[in-house]
């Protein structure tokens, strides 16, 4: 455009020629539509122009705002403190004041359904950027050093956080950050503290909480600058916002969703009558289950030591001795019965060789008399033919044998006569 | 005879060949020599037997009789 006219300390533009010059610039920027939340409406009667401040529901930026009362009054929505609205205007400067403001011709509240609409928009976005996954999700401290709260002064819900924590846990620490929950400062207000308690050393978990409200005033919950600085936060946050059908954007990219304010205090405290109690439980079962361990060794050492061979350790050897005992008697039975058995059956063998054999007959006084025949078995002598004198004989007697030479023969009168004189 | 000397015969070498002599001599047929041989093989079979089963039972009892003092 123009460029910036010389000046010099020796050369000062005056104040009129400024201010013109940036009246003229600011003119030429046009009309705009512009959206945020109004802080201040001011009509005062009589007056033809309106006051109203625009404030970014996230940052601490406003603008000021103009417009004719008419505009106020013929507004279809109500124009109110708190109020989301568009408006459509040009900027100008008042020269006579130095200042900025938007002079605005329309003015359009945004409606509830379109803000539900917007933070439809933003879940999706958020949840593909992955914000809401679980795995992003820090586990809460069993037992924080400290725990923060952000939470509306003198609430309902910083009065039920407080004292359920309390009452679980008497000794839990608190670091409170009171800021507006609803409204244009909410969000700025709230980034702060959750700044402020994030970088607090002793704080190890940050309570969003907050009581019911309309769409509207739960809107600060759903901003994206707030959700982004939940995500970010290195310490765990517990977005208890409402009541349970309430369902802003914190709840979702908090590290834990209550459902209530005395929910999240329930969260982030345990109990400690519940844990003391429980201790004692586990140390009643602990040591329980010790002394039933000890008592069933005990058991089992005693029936160890009561069994036989520990109680009496003689008495397997005697048993055994009594073993050995036993079977030398039975082996020395077997041994004589054997022999008797051996004996007997040789008697019989005897005796049945006494019947068969001449045994009873030499034993009655006969005699068997056998020719030696040299380099042969003897015969038996049956006829004095067969002995001439020096015949050398063998008899047989009952208990043995006598050897004897033949010295002569005699026939027997009858028979023997014609054999021996031929 | 072409037989082993019965002293130099075991029990029951002796006392399997004294049941043959037995079972020989029941059967007959043999000449009066041979049977009178037999018979005399039997005789002394049989106290070859007898003075075995005299030395082991004089053994069982002698070793029954040291163990008892124990």
């Amino acid at each position: 455009m123009t460029s910036p006219p010389v000046s010099s300390p020796e050369n000062p533009l005056p104040v009129r020629s400024v201010a013109t010059k940036v009246a003229g610039w600011i003119d030429r920027l046009g009309s705009i539509w512009v959206e945020g939340q109004l802080t201040q409406v001011s009509v005062r009667q009589g007056t033809r122009t309106a006051f109203l401040t625009l404030r970014d529901p996230a940052a601490d930026m406003s603008l000021s705002v103009t417009c004719s009362p008419m505009l106020i009054q013929s507004s279809p929505v109500p124009v109110v403190e708190g109020a989301r609205v568009v408006l459509y205007g040009k900027l100008s400067f008042f020269t006579g004041r130095g200042t900025i403001s938007l002079r605005a011709t329309e003015i359009r509240a945004i409606g509830v359904g379109e803000l539900l609409a917007r933070i439809e928009r933003l879940r999706g976005m958020l949840a593909a950027e992955g914000l809401f996954d679980p795995r992003l999700k820090r586990p809460l401290p069993f037992l924080p050093r400290a725990v923060g709260l952000i939470t509306a002064r003198a609430s309902a819900a910083e009065k039920d956080v407080l004292s359920v924590a309390r009452r679980r846990w008497p000794a839990v620490r608190f670091e409170v950050r009171n800021t507006p929950v609803q409204g244009p400062s909410a969000v700025p207000g709230i980034l702060r503290a959750i700044a402020e308690l994030d970088e607090h050393p002793d704080v190890d978990v940050i309570v969003l909480a907050r009581g019911g409200g309309s769409v509207e005033d739960l809107l600060p919950f759903s901003d994206e600058a707030l959700c982004r600085a939940v995500v970010a936060a290195r310490t765990p946050i517990v977005s208890a916002i409402g009541h349970e059908p309430d369902s802003p954007l914190s709840d979702h990219v908090a590290d834990v969703r209550a459902a209530t304010p005395t929910d999240a205090a329930k969260r982030v405290v345990p109990d400690a009558e519940a844990e003391l109690a429980l201790v004692a439980e586990l140390r009643a079962r602990s040591s329980a289950a010790l002394r039933g361990w000890v008592a069933r060794e005990a058991r089992g050492l005693d029936a160890l030591r009561n069994r036989p061979v520990l109680a009496d350790p003689v008495s397997g050897l005697d048993r055994r001795g009594e073993e050995i005992a036993e079977m030398r008697r039975v082996v020395r039975r077997d041994v004589r019965r054997a022999l008797a058995a051996e004996s007997t059956a040789v008697d019989h063998l005897r005796a049945r060789l006494v019947t068969l054999g001449p045994a009873a007959t030499l034993a009655r006084g006969y005699a068997v008399v056998q020719r030696v025949v040299p380099g042969d078995d003897p015969e038996v002598l049956r006829s004095v033919v067969d002995a001439p004198p020096g015949t050398q004989l063998r008899i047989r007697v009952a208990d043995g044998s006598v050897t004897a030479v033949g010295m002569g023969r005699v026939a027997a009168p009858s028979t023997a006569s014609e054999r021996m004189d031929p | 005879m072409s037989e082993t000397p019965v002293d130099e015969l075991g029990y029951e070498a002796a006392r399997d060949e004294l049941v043959d002599v037995v079972k020989v001599l029941e059967q007959g047929g043999l000449d009066l020599d041979a049977s009178l041989a037999l018979w005399e093989r039997g005789e002394a079979l049989a106290a070859r037997c007898e003075q075995h089963l005299a030395g082991a039972r004089a053994r069982v009892e002698d070793a029954l009789a040291g163990r008892d003092d124990d």
